[in-house]
């Protein structure tokens, strides 16, 4: 286990440091001069110099790349282009509404997925498993965005029931933060729960053809007590792993939803670092949405390789 | 934003049509309102003790880049600013320059030396007293790095008599200087201490009606009375200024209470909203302008008959129509009908055939623009898709790029287009109208235009003190740029605002400020 | 549009090992001249799949639109009339019009053309990239296999909108850059199937046995590994075509894809909901669009892995891992 442990950090490790190479590389691939770019019309040599040293461009690449990484590491990820705001501070500022929204998500997603899934295995060929089959299918082939603007046409603009965009704080205000978090959690939570209900489905099934459950029915335990203690343990472990990673890609994978419901994440900060060519806050976000994507898939991983010991020795 | 929006500098200038102070006048009363909906149960000027208190919430288009008065374009921005802030003299609502921090002033009969009486009993928000060196401070600083450097241009020295008197000596007469020094928060009075200190872009300071509380980015800017504002008593206990991006979002939250006050309205709900008595509508005809520009540094724009021909190809009802609804006026100059300044001149219409035959003339055909829109504007990007097929029709091939506003102004900046589509925001004098875009020498001249009969025009109207006189010169100006499409123009559009029945005292104001210190709500 | 799609690997670490290698490929020495038949088989199977054929037969009627758009359409997409704004669905506007007055139905069925297009050309780029590299890391193994599938390893790390975005960015807005962005973003997935494929054929006794006889590397790839490949890249590619609508058109619809006035069904989207009290005609034409192409790509997908590779599907759930999963 801990050949394996060790062997999966290090993996993680250098991804992340090829993904910090790429995060860096991106400010030198655009075409132009960055800086003089982020700075338009408002174009003036002094702030210009002041930016392009506090950026260290004027430093050889190598220089410029540890350099960065150096101060990565200590949390400096420098300043925005256009605000003049810590890079550090503005991702922290986001990172509580994303994170929110994809852990909701999720929870939706196994609300779903869980009932779903196992009636589905279960009685599987009967009609429950068509609908919950269709059900996924649908959830998975539909376009989140155009989902969001249909539950906004319908409980925003024709009921009225709920406010169609925005984000509050769960601390400051729950009931208003709670109204705020229903549409965007549907729409992100179903899709999830669709993706979801197939892992359930399938893992409960391979539970229920293995072996080991065959045997403990052939022994004639009464079914439920099968079900219980054998299918649904050998089933979980799979449905926690594929939860985990839902998790860590939604952390990075929401941009669009936020756009629509106008949600203060992570995701619609990058994207309009990329549309106002803010290198800084983009480098910053995308470093963070990877780590975060990386670190969870680790640790589901190395989970998964506790509850599942066939793993590491494979 | 939308309506208001900047161009390039935000500019609300608002320059009434007085050239001389204390001689205000005001022909045409260019305010003309258009206002739809008599305001239900509303009675602005309602002196019967407004229900003190209650905070506000206003819904703002998008996040202000930063609070430095002096150094943002954002529109966002200068909606909240001109609420911690003011100006020397400020926009009356006939559009004349009235007092405001400067109490009053004269002017020496060579016209050269503008003397400014301060306010005595002014202070800013962090308690230390406004005098003249604050003045001379904030004018230095914008004069240096500020985006309205262009409005002090005729400004040569600052003299400080005494702490309540400063003098400006100009290098040149200047009729419009109360219009450049006074229209918005761009020229706003800050502290000298906190411009020496450089902490104006994080901690605004001010001496307007409300004090600065904080900003989350992406998010809202809270600011509360000022107990000590020297215009008298603040109704409100603070303003939240609510970012909210999307317009038909926006609206929505104004019905269902969400949010008290709007900035803008989406011109397709116009219609909608009149005569509804959940919702009061202010709508008011207005200063700005949109135009499309063609790049006369490029093959073959630089040829006047190919820019005649794509304007002779326009159709700039359908474009106002499909961009503004009902909420503009096409316009074939600058200036709209309701300002003193207007000269009725439409020499195009929308004539395809003149068109294919002017582009036949200069030997153009296949010819294909890259034409910059930003989705910051939708009404640009509807325009576009109007132009796209209106030139089509004369065999012109036009490509639509849609940028971020930031990234669109840095390329309007390199010369990166073959034609852009914009606004100018809140102009009044006409040289604000005409000055920078087309004298050959215009800081905002982007496109290249040059014509030195019409900078002789521009450098003499902008110095001449008889009104009739000038009024000519800026009308041989229009007929000049009009002529040779420096700018191809297409409409005003109205100002329009909206807010709740309770919000009681808002007046939508024709130069575009938003401000909130008569404001109550009737809770 | 999240990234949470099924065919996004978040891990690849059950691939670093050779697995059950006796289940894999149980026609491996089956010979060359039966792959016809299988075909037919195929086909058969996949017919006899409902919801596949119902798939099958929806992307057929989709590939003619977008064939036939020209003839297909009622008005021309971009002529504007302004008069007849926001008119709802009728006789002669199938659809209703949009804020141009210009017919919704004619510009979703030239949609189809844009948007398949699009699927098409990305994913053949990441298909032939990112076989390439499967190929050459899976076949030629040590360094350069290890280089390729950390690189991969990074890629995945992205999340793939965000990417695309940022790499239309880079390239300039535009019909060719947003396909030339999807290829790059799905070329990783197509490796890591690839790879995985040919690492579980590489050391098959078959192989191993005609490379002794002296056969050179090209012709066991091309005549031995290929073949033994396809079956996991068809079903990949079909998976991945559902994806690249879906990245097209969430692209579209936040400014970084094509341009206005082209007809994308996310563009058109984008302004249905800024018109969204306007009409709902607006918002729910172009998304049924997407949405059936999406379903009946995703639906072929699944009779494909059915019909091809039967064991590929559980395997891969139960991993908890993407269908792009490599086994």
């Amino acid at each position: 286990m801990a050949g394996y442990v060790a062997k999966r950090v290090a993996q993680s490790l250098l991804a992340l440091l090829g993904v910090s190479v790429v995060v860096f590389a991106l400010i030198h691939l655009v075409p132009g001069d960055p800086v003089r770019t982020a700075l338009g019309t408002r174009f003036d040599q002094e702030l210009y110099e002041v930016l392009r040293a506090r950026a260290g461009l004027d430093q050889p690449l190598v220089v410029q790349y540890f350099d960065w990484l150096f101060r990565a590491l200590q949390g400096d990820l420098g300043v925005s282009f256009r605000t003049g705001q810590p890079v550090t501070e503005a991702l922290m500022q986001r990172l509580p509404a994303t994170a929110l929204l994809a852990v909701s998500a999720v929870l939706v997603g196994l609300v779903i997925a869980l009932p779903a899934g196992i009636i589905s295995a279960v009685r599987q060929g009967k009609v429950s498993d068509y609908v919950a089959n269709a059900f996924s299918q649908i959830g998975v082939s539909i376009p989140d965005f155009w989902y969001g603007i249909l539950l906004i046409l319908l409980f925003a603009q024709t009921l009225r029931w709920l406010p169609p965009f925005g984000y509050t704080s769960l601390l400051e205000d729950p009931v208003d933060g709670l109204q705020r978090l229903i549409m965007p959690a549907l729409t992100t939570g179903v899709v999830t729960g669709a993706i979801l209900t197939r892992f359930v489905r399938s893992s409960v099934l391979e539970a229920m053809n293995s072996e080991h459950v065959r045997f403990a029915r052939a022994k004639g335990l009464p079914q439920r007590h099968v079900f219980r203690h054998h299918v649904l343990r050998n089933a979980w472990n799979p449905i926690v792993t594929i939860t985990g990673l839902q998790l860590g890609t939604l952390l990075g994978g929401i941009v669009v939803v936020e756009v629509v419901f106008a949600w203060p994440g992570i995701g619609r900060l990058a994207l309009t670092a990329v549309e106002r060519r803010d290198y800084p806050v983009l480098q910053g976000a995308v470093l963070l949405i990877a780590a975060a994507f990386l670190i969870i898939n680790l640790v589901v991983d190395l989970l998964y390789a506790k509850l599942d010991p066939r793993i590491r020795s494979s | 934003m939308r309506l208001r929006l900047l161009a390039l500098l935000s500019l609300t200038a608002l320059i009434a049509v007085a050239c001389d102070p204390g001689d205000p006048i005001d022909p045409e009363d260019p305010t003309a309102e258009v206002e739809e909906t008599p305001p239900v149960d509303e009675e602005p000027d309602d002196p019967a003790e407004p229900t003190a208190g209650g905070t506000l919430v206003a819904a703002i288009g998008g996040d202000p880049d930063q609070l430095d008065p002096h150094t943002t374009t954002s529109s966002f921005a200068f909606t909240v600013l001109e609420n911690i802030y003011d100006t020397l003299v400020q926009p009356a609502s006939d559009l004349t320059m009235e007092p405001a921090l400067a109490e009053s002033w004269e002017v020496s009969d060579d016209l050269l030396t503008w003397t400014f009486n301060l306010r005595q009993d002014v202070s800013f928000h962090d308690g230390t007293e406004f005098t003249a060196e604050d003045v001379v401070a904030s004018f230095e600083r914008i004069a240096e790095e500020g985006e309205n450097a262009f409005r002090l241009d005729a400004i040569e020295e600052y003299v400080i008599v005494d702490d309540h008197t400063v003098q400006f000596e100009l290098n040149r007469v200047a009729p419009n200087l109360l219009e450049q020094i006074g229209p918005f928060a761009g020229l706003a009075i800050a502290p000298a201490a906190a411009i020496e200190a450089g902490t104006l872009a994080d901690e605004p300071v001010g001496t307007g009606a409300f004090q600065f509380v904080s900003f989350t980015p992406g998010d809202s800017v809270e600011i509360e009375r000022n107990p000590d504002y020297w215009g008298g008593e603040v109704p409100l206990d603070g303003i939240r200024f609510q970012v909210i991006p999307d317009e038909g979002v926006k609206l929505t939250s104004l019905e269902t209470g969400e949010v008290d006050w709007i900035d803008s309205v989406p011109p397709e709900q116009v219609d909608g909203l009149a005569g509804r008595d959940d919702v009061v509508l202010g709508q008011v005809a207005g200063n700005d302008y949109w135009y499309m520009a063609l790049n006369n540094d490029r093959e073959p724009f630089d040829d006047e008959r190919v820019r005649r021909a794509i304007a002779f190809a326009l159709d700039i009802d359908v474009i106002t129509e499909a961009a503004k609804f009902d909420a503009a006026t096409p316009n074939e100059t600058a200036i709209p009908e309701t300002s003193f300044w207007y000269h009725d001149y439409a020499p195009f219409g929308h004539d395809p055939a003149q068109a294919e035959t002017l582009l036949e003339e200069a030997g153009v055909s296949d010819l294909t623009i890259d034409l910059m829109v930003s989705g910051e504007f939708p009404e640009t990007v509807t325009a576009a898709q109007i132009i796209e097929s209106q030139l089509g029709a004369v065999g012109i091939t036009v490509e639509i790029r849609d940028e971020d506003f930031s990234t669109w102004l840095a390329d309007q900046g390199e010369g990166e287009f073959d034609a852009f589509a914009l606004g100018w925001l809140g102009n009044i004098d006409p040289d604000d109208f005409y000055y920078a875009q087309h004298h050959s020498e215009g800081a905002f001249n982007f496109h290249g235009f040059s014509d030195a009969e019409l900078d002789t025009l521009l450098d003499d109207a902008r110095v001449e003190t008889d009104e009739d006189t000038r009024k000519e010169l800026y009308d041989a100006a229009a007929e000049r740029i009009v002529d040779q499409a420096s700018y191809i123009y297409f409409y005003n559009p109205d100002i329009v605002t909206a807010w709740a029945p309770d919000v009681q005292g808002y007046e939508v104001a024709p130069h575009g400020q938003r401000r909130f210190n008569n404001v109550s709500l009737d809770r | 549009m999240s990234d949470d799609r099924p065919d996004q690997p978040p891990s690849d670490e059950p691939a670093e090992e050779p697995r059950q290698p006796s289940a894999e490929q149980p026609e491996l020495e089956r010979p060359e001249g039966e792959h016809r038949p299988q075909w037919r088989q195929t086909l058969a199977i996949l017919l006899s799949n409902r919801a596949a054929a119902v798939g099958l037969v929806v992307l057929i009627v989709m590939v003619l639109t977008a064939v036939f758009a020209d003839q297909l359409i009622r008005f021309p997409i971009n002529e504007d009339n302004i008069a007849n704004r926001f008119a709802p669905p009728s006789a002669d506007h199938w659809f209703g019009t949009d804020d141009l007055g210009r017919d919704v139905y004619s510009r979703v069925v030239m949609g189809a053309r844009v948007s398949l297009q699009v699927a098409a050309i990305s994913v053949t780029i990441s298909l032939v990239a990112g076989t390439l590299l499967g190929l050459i890391a899976g076949y030629r193994g040590g360094w350069l296999d290890t280089v390729t599938m950390r690189a991969v390893d990074v890629a995945f790390a992205f999340p793939a909108v965000l990417l695309a975005i940022a790499l239309v960015a880079v390239f300039g807005p535009s019909l060719r850059n947003t396909m030339i962005a999807i290829g790059i973003v799905f070329t990783p997935i197509f490796a890591r199937v690839v790879r995985g494929s040919v690492l579980s054929v590489r050391e098959d006794l078959y192989i191993r046995a005609i490379r002794s006889l002296g056969a050179s590397d090209g012709r066991i790839i091309l005549r031995h590994v290929l073949p033994n490949v396809a079956a996991p890249v068809i079903v990949q590619t079909s998976l991945s075509l559902a994806f690249a609508i879906l990245l097209e058109a969430a692209l579209s619809f936040v400014g970084a894809g094509v341009q206005r006035p082209t007809p994308a069904w996310g563009l058109m989207l984008a302004d249905a909901q800024r018109f969204i009290a306007q009409g709902w005609w607006l918002s729910v034409f172009p998304g049924m669009a997407i949405f059936v192409t999406v379903m009946a790509f995703n639906l072929m997908g699944d009779g494909l892995r059915d019909a091809l590779d039967p064991r590929q599907r559980t395997l891969i759930e139960a991993r908890g891992a993407g269908g792009g999963e490599d086994e």
